[in-house]
């Protein structure tokens, strides 16, 4: 009998807590479901399909911080499409579809080269370098290497990348293409500008990789495997153009054909180089010519 | 005269002397997580004012008007969670809807405060106290947030400067963050008894 009681009267209880906590949840619902409405924050949905549309590697290529950012600013302004390096043509022609807009220039993905192909043996130096391990430090020195264009090999382009795409090999700042996703962090992390864009129409690329506006005999001096601006390329394919010393590959003609290929084996530096994910290993430059009578 | 007496040495007692943070050791998770910088850890602070103002309000009222007069102080735990979740719910939706930079910077922490122990703390506390009137309810609750917005800003003040410093390699994140939170707490102790 008293355990009856005591069953019943715990039973009264709990029925009492439960219609009370029943009661306070009502209330507390009601109550959210008004702020919700109040509260309502319009969040345009094309915002989700553009982010979903982006490669969320959260770069900053555009600028933004994020995806996210830049999926918000590019719809606000429709300017800024085409601004994800790594997503290229693709992203962007996605986004143009979501946003009911026509891309108006379509080209290859743009991907990053190194303009210098000199490894620490065929540089010259004149001291040895013993301060801040970073470009941007080492480029403030004057005549930190001889040559004032190329590459310094302290690695600002590596440390900037976050796919871990480029590496320092004996001195000389190498992209790995199967990695590179074009968000162009490496081209402003180096002080010296050596790091150009090209369009990547085929999978390996040619690139005169120099970026020495010295005149010939300047650069022959202190490189192994400088432009000498010699213009032998130029002889054999209009996609050459020589211009202060340096000669330049103009992508809107190149195409990989016979001529360019013998431009290719004709460089006596042998800084005609390919660039790519399988590219081969660049040319021995020739034998320097014996040194003529100085005056 | 004596009320306002009160309510001050109330104030300032579960400000400084009776610190949620520094003596009870409670919200410790965003008072590590979120005091990375000056201006989020007050955003914080505010939230968690906000949130522990009303809940401790709500939590007094429903314990003394609904819970003890029936008997069931079993269902304290179980109201004060909800009210402390819902309380957390309004200011997350108000604070997307006006501060939405706020918003994106707490990320997780906002709706983390729901599981922030000072507040469930506090609302306990006033119970524990003895906690007689309502205003002395309110003026508490609000206390107990101000102090944990000073403490949150005290320690990302100090975590502003250390980034600054020379930390040996082995106490660099963590580790020094956590033995600033004891030296600061060992500080305060210095209030005890002041009251």
């Amino acid at each position: 009998m008293m355990i009856l009681a005591s069953v019943v009267s715990v039973l009264g209880y709990a029925v009492l807590a439960g219609l009370i906590m029943l009661g306070l949840g009502t209330a507390f619902a009601v109550l959210l479901l008004i702020a919700n409405e109040k509260l309502k924050v319009p969040v345009d949905p094309r915002v989700e399909e553009v982010y979903a549309a982006l490669p969320h590697l959260d770069c900053g290529a555009c600028g933004y911080p994020g995806c996210s950012g830049y999926a918000k600013a590019v719809i606000e302004n429709p300017e800024l499409l085409g601004g994800c390096a790594p997503g290229g043509p693709e992203a962007a022609n996605a986004i143009a579809a979501i946003l009911n807009l026509q891309v108006s220039k379509e080209g290859p993905p743009l991907r990053p080269v190194v303009m210098c192909r000199a490894h620490k043996p065929e540089r010259t130096y004149y001291g040895q370098y013993q301060g801040i391990p970073s470009c941007i430090a080492a480029n403030a020195v004057a005549n930190v290497q001889a040559c004032k264009f190329g590459c310094l090999g302290y690695g600002d382009c590596m440390r900037a990348c976050k796919f871990s795409a480029m590496r320092i090999e004996n001195g000389l700042a190498t992209i790995d293409y199967t990695k590179c996703t074009g968000c162009t962090a490496c081209v402003k992390a180096c002080p010296r500008n050596l790091i150009k864009l090209v369009p990547f129409a085929h999978e390996n690329m040619m690139v005169v990789a120099c970026n020495s506006l010295e005149n010939g005999k300047s650069t022959r001096a202190f490189c192994q495997v400088g432009c000498i601006g010699c213009g032998l390329c130029v002889k054999q394919s209009d996609a050459f153009a020589v211009e202060d010393n340096l000669a330049r590959v103009d992508y809107a003609k190149y195409e990989p054909s016979g001529q360019n290929e013998t431009a290719y084996n004709k460089c006596p530096t042998g800084v005609i180089v390919y660039r790519g994910p399988t590219a081969q290993a660049p040319r021995e430059p020739k034998a320097k010519p014996a040194p003529t009578a100085k005056a | 005269m004596d009320t306002v007496y009160m309510l001050l040495t109330g104030f300032i007692s579960v400000v400084l002397i009776n610190n949620l943070v520094f003596t009870k050791f409670l919200g410790i998770c965003p008072y590590i997580g979120v005091s990375g910088r000056i201006d989020m850890a007050f955003g914080m602070g505010l939230a968690v004012t906000f949130v522990m103002t009303l809940s401790g309000t709500l939590t007094w009222m429903i314990d003394h008007w609904l819970l003890i007069p029936l008997g069931l102080e079993v269902a304290r735990y179980v109201a004060f969670i909800m009210v402390i979740a819902a309380a957390v719910q309004l200011v997350e939706m108000y604070v997307k809807r006006f501060f939405p930079s706020l918003y994106e910077s707490f990320g997780i922490f906002l709706p983390l405060i729901t599981t922030n122990c000072a507040i469930l703390g506090l609302c306990l506390f006033l119970v524990i106290w003895g906690v007689g009137s309502l205003i002395e309810a309110v003026v508490l609750s609000f206390g107990g947030g101000i102090g944990f917005t000073i403490a949150i800003c005290i320690m990302a003040g100090i975590r502003e400067n250390l980034r600054m410093v020379d930390v040996p390699e082995a106490l660099q994140g963590a580790p020094i963050t956590l033995i600033t939170a004891g030296l600061l707490a060992l500080a305060f102790m210095g209030f005890a008894g002041m009251i």
